[in-house]
């Protein structure tokens, strides 16, 4: 599992996160939210190992700061928000980077796929420039994908670390990304998510942690989350939150 | 300095060995004292500095004496490499004295006595000792006939120097400079002399300087100082000698090189600065 | 119609096959050539007919193969890679297929290095300038460009972390200091000193020799090896810093290896043969265009086209104004800029590269 205690984090003299404990377990979607500004990307990057914190933020019983980089790669991916390539990698070369990081390093045959899961099949050859934005995000994904094929490895779960995935992609795009995450998550590995559409994460998180100036709120199934007071107090405007056709929380403005 | 022309001589004029037949000369000093031993008949290549006299222009040009390339040197097949002492680079060096070709360097001086050496040096090597104290005979009359006329002059003159303009920043040669050397020679008072050698100058300085003339080189091209240059510099426009419009221009390569034209050079030089004392003696 | 576009811009994977193989015949070829060609007309069939007919071979055809050509052969070759592998790993590390050491100060600190080893060199104790010898103009250079780059690092990055902005800001900041240093050492400098400043100054392959080259292979085949083990942390980094640490690159330890190898390389080349520029940025660029960004096969691909060229050109040089020869800087220029501006033309047309 992913535990965090007592994780305080500052960039310069700004404080960014201040006494933060946070569970996240395998084989659970775990979608992080909060207002702008509150803290859930720069608590993913220290999950990621990016940024030096205090406290402790254990993966699978590593501590993150403590682990080399190699041994951190076997066991989670990350995907940025908005990578860039500096050179005309091919999307091949740059899944491929992905593969090689984690452990399946010589199956060739996890790129083809990698790339088929996010729709990107027959493209092996093309320069990544030459895509739209949304292919880009896809080939992206698919190198983290290949980076952690398999949810499970002989030491136990694996976890894919992601940051506003849904971003860049339209509604279709962005069903077939919850469908590799559900899928992922059911084979035991696990997954956290910084997302920003509240409704989106209701539909399809099992477990939704609510981030304010750099603490969690509130956490839990999204029911326990998605509650008028609680997201009205943290986005600081009236808020009222109703059933949607799949019978989970659904949120609208108050004055609707 | 007899010791030491004894000494070139037994070394550049080995026992056994044959007159040499194909000969490079690096160099336009060397160049012209090879041509006045009468063996401009055996060179076979020149660097870019020997252009007098004008015949050796001929010549297949070896590159700049500073920046030789050692097999562009030996591909003339020379048996004797007369060379100045700042000939280079010095790997190129080792290499063509490598190579078996006898490699002769002749004395770097800024003297009439280092004059002579160097005759004696390139005589020695090519085996034409006679001629070469023909030559220093010549040179010698030459040098004694300009030092008498020097000590006539009743009021020195301040000469200043100026080699380039860039930029606004003036070099100029000091103490210890062929240029300062050759002043000296005809009678004039280096007006930077507490300079050593070849060095920038700051304009308050020229102006300190107050130099009668300024003596610049004749060269073509992009390095040409024209007295343009000089009336519109801020301080040396502001000199006497640009005042009164005293602006010599000589032949770089004659003026400052320090071989067989160096008596006439520093005549030349003596009679443009004191124009009464000048006319058949 | 977007597809077609699309399609011509994939690279063709047979393309990449024949590359090395086609690298490898190029650098033997321009070797040949270099070998049996020159101003002296000294044939190479010759002197091997020679030597295996046990003839004796003549002074002067020994000295123009064994003492002129092949040491300037082997400083070409190794020179050409040097150059080109620091151009490819300094764009790698910076993520910008214009960066060259030039640009980082590299240059200037070896530069610098050079001028005051030769301008304050006598003030050595006698001992250490008598080990050092013919040695200490490179050396210095080396530690020059070494002091540069480390200064550098210390200057543009903090806790650990390296901002590609900063650095190049602080290159240029190290340049001006540089050359302003240089400055203050050749006013400094005596006539003699002045001359051997010159000397180094027009720097080209005229000055070769074994001893020269022995210190170069010192620092440059050391950093050649390593060079290619930087290959995956390279490609990593293409993604950004973040990106190769979570791809399980160490890039701190992968920066430092980079600035290290870059130094070597750089130092070293700028120490033998002065400045020689656009062999560090055209060949990697023309190598990515042919067989794409990955390092894995640039480092290597870059090291043998680098040499190639060089050699090339030096053959270039000599022969253009034989028996004289004209600076090699100036031919890699004349056959470089052209390809340069036609790489800023295409980067303009592309948008970012």
């Amino acid at each position: 599992m992913l535990r965090i205690s007592d994780l305080h984090l500052s960039l310069g003299r700004t404080k960014l996160l201040h006494g933060l404990d946070l569970d996240a377990h395998p084989g659970e979607i775990t979608a992080i939210l909060g207002p702008n500004g509150s803290g859930k990307s720069t608590l993913l990057r220290a999950c990621a190992g990016e940024l030096p914190y205090t406290g402790s933020i254990r993966l699978q019983g590593h501590e993150i700061a403590q682990t080399a980089p190699w041994r951190l790669a076997a066991l989670r991916g990350v995907l940025e928000q908005s990578p860039s390539v500096a050179f005309p990698f091919t999307l091949r070369e740059l899944v491929q980077l992905g593969l090689h990081a984690g452990i399946e390093a010589e199956q060739d045959e996890i790129v083809i796929a990698a790339l088929a899961e996010v729709g990107l099949a027959g493209m092996a050859d093309r320069p990544i420039h030459a895509l739209s934005g949304g292919q880009q995000a896809r080939a992206h994904l698919a190198r983290v994908r290949a980076q952690i094929w398999r949810a499970q490895s002989h030491s136990g779960p694996r976890w894919l670390l992601l940051d506003e995935p849904m971003a860049s992609l339209d509604i279709g795009h962005q069903m077939a990304l919850v469908a590799i995450l559900r899928r992922f998550a059911a084979e035991g590995g696990g997954v956290v998510t910084v997302m920003h559409d509240l409704n989106l994460s209701a539909q399809i998180a099992d477990r939704m942690v609510l981030m304010a100036k750099g603490k969690v709120v509130a956490s839990g199934p999204p029911r326990a989350v998605m509650r008028d007071e609680i997201l009205s107090a943290v986005y600081g405007c009236p808020l009222r939150v109703g059933v949607s056709p799949a019978t989970l929380p659904w949120l609208v403005p108050a004055f609707v | 300095m007899r010791a030491l022309t004894l000494i070139a001589l037994l070394l550049g004029a080995g026992p056994a060995q044959a007159e040499p037949e194909r000969i490079v000369a690096l160099g336009g000093a060397v160049t012209e004292i090879v041509v006045a031993l009468g063996a401009q008949d055996r060179l076979v290549g020149r660097d870019t500095t020997s252009t007098y006299p004008p015949s050796v222009t001929d010549l297949p040009d070896v590159g700049y004496v500073r920046a030789l390339s050692p097999e562009g040197v030996l591909a003339l097949g020379p048996d004797l490499i007369l060379a100045e002492a700042t000939a280079g680079p010095p790997e190129a060096i080792e290499v063509l004295r490598a190579a078996g070709v006898n490699y002769v360097a002749l004395p770097e001086t800024n003297s009439p006595d280092g004059v002579l050496e160097k005759f004696s040096v390139v005589g020695a090597a090519l085996g034409r000792t006679a001629e070469a104290e023909a030559l220093s005979a010549d040179f010698r009359q030459d040098m004694d006939a300009l030092h008498i006329k020097a000590q006539s002059v009743s009021k020195q003159r301040r000469v200043l120097f100026v080699l380039s303009i860039q930029g606004g920043r003036v070099m100029v040669g000091g103490e210890g400079s062929s240029a300062g050397a050759i002043i000296a020679l005809a009678g004039g008072i280096n007006a930077v002399s507490d300079l050593k050698g070849y060095k920038q100058i700051t304009d308050e300085a020229l102006l300190e300087a107050a130099p009668d003339v300024i003596l610049m080189m004749d060269r073509e091209g992009d390095l040409a100082l024209t007295e343009a240059d000089i009336r519109t510099h801020p301080a040396l426009g502001a000199t006497p000698a640009a005042q009164a419009g005293a602006i010599l221009r000589m032949d770089g390569m004659k003026l400052l090189g320090f071989g067989p034209r160096t008596p006439e050079a520093a005549a030349d030089l003596l009679d443009a600065l004191y124009p009464a004392t000048g006319g058949q003696g | 119609m977007a597809m077609a576009s699309l399609d011509l811009m994939a690279r063709p994977e047979r393309m990449r096959g024949g590359l090395r193989p086609a690298l490898i015949a190029l650098l033997m070829l321009a070797s040949i050539l270099s070998v049996t060609t020159g101003a002296a007309g000294v044939s190479l069939a010759h002197v091997t007919a020679d030597w295996i007919t046990g003839k004796e071979i003549g002074l002067r055809e020994r000295v123009v193969l064994f003492d002129i050509r092949l040491p300037r052969l082997a400083m070409a070759v190794m020179v050409g890679a040097a150059l080109a592998v620091a151009g490819a790993v300094m764009q790698g590390l910076f993520r910008n297929p214009l960066a060259d050491p030039g640009i980082v100060g590299v240059g200037a600190g070896a530069g610098l290095g050079a001028v005051a080893s030769i301008v304050l060199g006598g003030m050595l104790p006698g001992a250490l300038a008598a080990t050092l010898g013919p040695h200490l103009v490179p050396v210095a250079a080396f530690l020059g460009a070494w002091a540069a780059t480390l200064l550098l690092y210390r200057v543009a990055s903090r806790a650990g972390r390296t901002s590609v902005a900063t650095l190049l800001l602080a290159g240029i900041a190290m340049a001006a200091m540089a050359g302003a240093l240089t400055g203050v050492l050749t006013y400094l400098a005596d006539d003699q000193q002045l001359r051997d400043l010159t000397f180094w100054g027009m720097g080209s392959l005229a000055g070769a020799s074994w001893s020269k080259l022995a210190v170069a292979t010192g620092l440059i085949v050391p950093a050649l090896i390593l060079a290619p083990q930087l290959a995956r942390g390279l490609n990593a980094l293409a993604l950004g810093e973040a990106a190769a640490a979570h791809m399980g690159t160490d890039v701190e330890r992968l920066k430092r290896h980079c600035v290290l190898a870059v130094a070597a390389l750089a130092g070293a080349s700028v120490a033998l043969a002065g400045g020689i520029g656009f062999v560090g940025i055209v060949v990697p660029h023309l190598l990515r265009l042919i067989a794409g960004p990955d390092h894995r096969r640039l480092l290597v691909d870059s090291a043998l086209l680098g040499a190639a060229l060089l050699v090339l050109a030096d053959l270039i040089a000599r022969l253009i104004v034989s028996p004289a020869e004209m600076p090699i800087g100036i031919v890699t220029a004349i056959l470089g800029a052209p390809v340069f501006l036609w790489i800023l033309l295409q980067r303009r047309s592309f948008g970012s590269l």
